[in-house]
């Protein structure tokens, strides 16, 4: 079973999140900052992490650089609350080697195909 | 306990009366929906005008079955918005709602291909979303929102008498967005318009200052001195120094001179006192400004500051010698304010006077050329350093 670790410091938005991607026979785990996040992928691994972009602590973004840092090959899908136009964290976060870039409020069957497109990939590598 | 959806109907109706602002309302609506038709989750997805999208912007549930708000939306290409535009008088939402098991069984008999395609399509929007019914809210032709119903909590299906409920919430709650979104309209066009009179007002204002070269800057001192006075006031007359009174305060003490304009240039800018026909024409100015702005009726109010903005409490003064209460109390602002600044500015014919003279000169003409309650005003304010 493939594993996705969902970050979000909203506890609605991870339990949603959750169980979507759950009734969608992945493996799901989640995390509510970044600093459990790193905790977790450090012990666990992920075939994929879906990672908030604004949280208290430290943020998505340098939770991806730090993910990176402990697997430069992890994928890892950024979801901000920003408007589509700003580009600079989209940059920042591509130059990190973000697998995505999503936008909240998301298409659920977007969100959904993205989610299992990058695993596929996963699985192909 | 069965639910009596004529009286919730009823008591959301009534709410939807109280409520002008469409967010607090469909949280209420919502709230109450899981809590008494007992659904896992519901909510609403709200057309976003200058994207064009629906996003879900109010729901309840449980946390892992309600979808977070502000979390999804659907654009209007996702065939569940396509299917509530395109095929509104269709069978399958005769009804009023979108029910998926009816909506499967439909899907069986005849349907056009392209509209079997969107049906499919809709429906899993709706396994996505993991709701049972959907049910659209229009005004006019217009896709305002629509709701969405999840699964009952006792696993039964939602029986006709409340997806009937819904229906006829869903276009209550259409006319309450509607009605919400047409009043903050119309306020923003009603405080553009305010902007653009009082805007103008200040521009008239301007005209006349520009012609009297001594009295520059005068207007806006007189406004400004005017309101103050009127704000120090509100404590012992909080009925009558409402937010009208200091509208009409605010035009009035702008346009108090607008009808110097019809007085001569060399009189109204001649160094050293006038001679009797000369203060005549001088003296006319109230009359004057109050008959230029007499066509306006909406400042009824705001004109009879102009017009009495020389009157003195002692009934000494014009156009009309009113005494006392006779005085309407913006002129009587006015009246006290115009002098204090022009007492404490110089004029051609002599120098300004110290702040502190003119107060004593002010209370000396306490219920003699001005009303106690102004005075006393001006006093509070000059005694708290706030003049």
């Amino acid at each position: 079973m493939a594993r996705l670790l969902i970050v979000d410091d909203e506890a609605d938005v991870r339990e949603f999140a959750a169980n979507f991607f759950r009734r969608r026979k992945l493996d799901v785990t989640t995390a509510a900052s970044g600093e459990e996040a790193l905790e977790i992928f450090e012990r666990d691994k992920a075939d994929l992490v879906l990672l908030d972009i604004k949280m208290p602590g430290i943020d998505g973004i340098e939770t991806l650089k730090r993910i990176k840092s402990i697997n430069k090959d992890a994928k890892v899908i950024m979801v901000t609350g920003r408007k589509p136009d700003d580009d600079e964290s989209s940059l920042k976060c591509s130059e990190l080697g973000a697998a995505d870039y999503i936008h909240k409020p998301l298409e659920l069957d977007e969100l959904e195909k993205i989610v299992m497109g990058q695993l596929q990939a996963v699985r192909k590598e | 306990m069965r639910i009596d959806y004529k009286k919730e109907l009823e008591a959301a109706a009534k709410s939807m009366i109280l409520v002008h602002e469409p967010d607090v309302l469909i949280k209420m609506i919502v709230r109450n929906i899981v809590q008494k038709v007992k659904v896992r989750h519901s909510g609403i997805l709200l057309h976003n005008k200058d994207k064009d999208t629906y996003v879900l912007t109010v729901s309840g549930g449980s946390s892992g079955t309600k979808i977070p708000a502000g979390f999804a939306r659907m654009d209007s290409d996702n065939p569940l918005i396509k299917l509530f535009k395109e095929e509104k008088n269709s069978r399958i939402l005769k009804d009023g709602a979108l029910v998926y098991k009816a909506a499967r069984k439909l899907l069986k008999r005849n349907h056009s291909r392209i509209s079997k395609r969107l049906i499919e399509g809709a429906l899993y929007q709706m396994e996505i979303f993991d709701a049972v019914a959907c049910v659209p809210s229009y005004f006019r032709d217009d896709l305002l929102g629509i709701l969405l119903l999840g699964r009952k909590n006792n696993g039964r299906q939602l029986a006709k008498g409340e997806l009937n409920f819904f229906v006829a919430l869903a276009s209550d709650v259409a006319m309450a967005i509607r009605n919400a979104q047409l009043f903050t309209e119309l306020e923003l066009e009603l405080s553009k318009n305010k902007k653009l009179f009082l805007h103008t007002t200040v521009a008239l204002a301007a005209a006349i200052d520009a012609k009297d070269h001594y009295t520059h800057g005068h207007t806006a001192r007189v406004t400004d001195l005017s309101l103050q006075i009127a704000r120090s006031m509100h404590r012992n007359k909080p009925q009558v120094i409402n937010e009208k009174f200091l509208e009409d305060l605010h035009i009035a003490s702008l346009l108090h001179d607008i009808g110097k304009i019809g007085v001569p240039e060399p009189i109204l800018n001649k160094e050293g006192p006038l001679n009797e026909s000369e203060r005549a024409k001088m003296q006319e100015h109230p009359v004057v400004g109050s008959a230029i702005l007499s066509p306006i009726r909406e400042l009824k109010e705001a004109i009879a500051g102009v017009k009495y903005h020389h009157e003195r409490y002692d009934g000494s003064g014009y156009p009309e010698g009113l005494k006392g209460s006779e005085i309407p109390l913006v002129a009587s602002i006015i009246s006290v304010a115009d002098s204090f600044d022009a007492m404490t500015t110089d004029r051609p014919y002599r120098k300004a006077l110290a702040k502190e003279e003119a107060m004593k000169e002010v209370q000396l003409q306490k219920g003699r050329q001005f009303s106690p309650e102004t005075v006393e005003a001006l006093t509070e304010l000059y005694e708290a350093k706030l003049i």
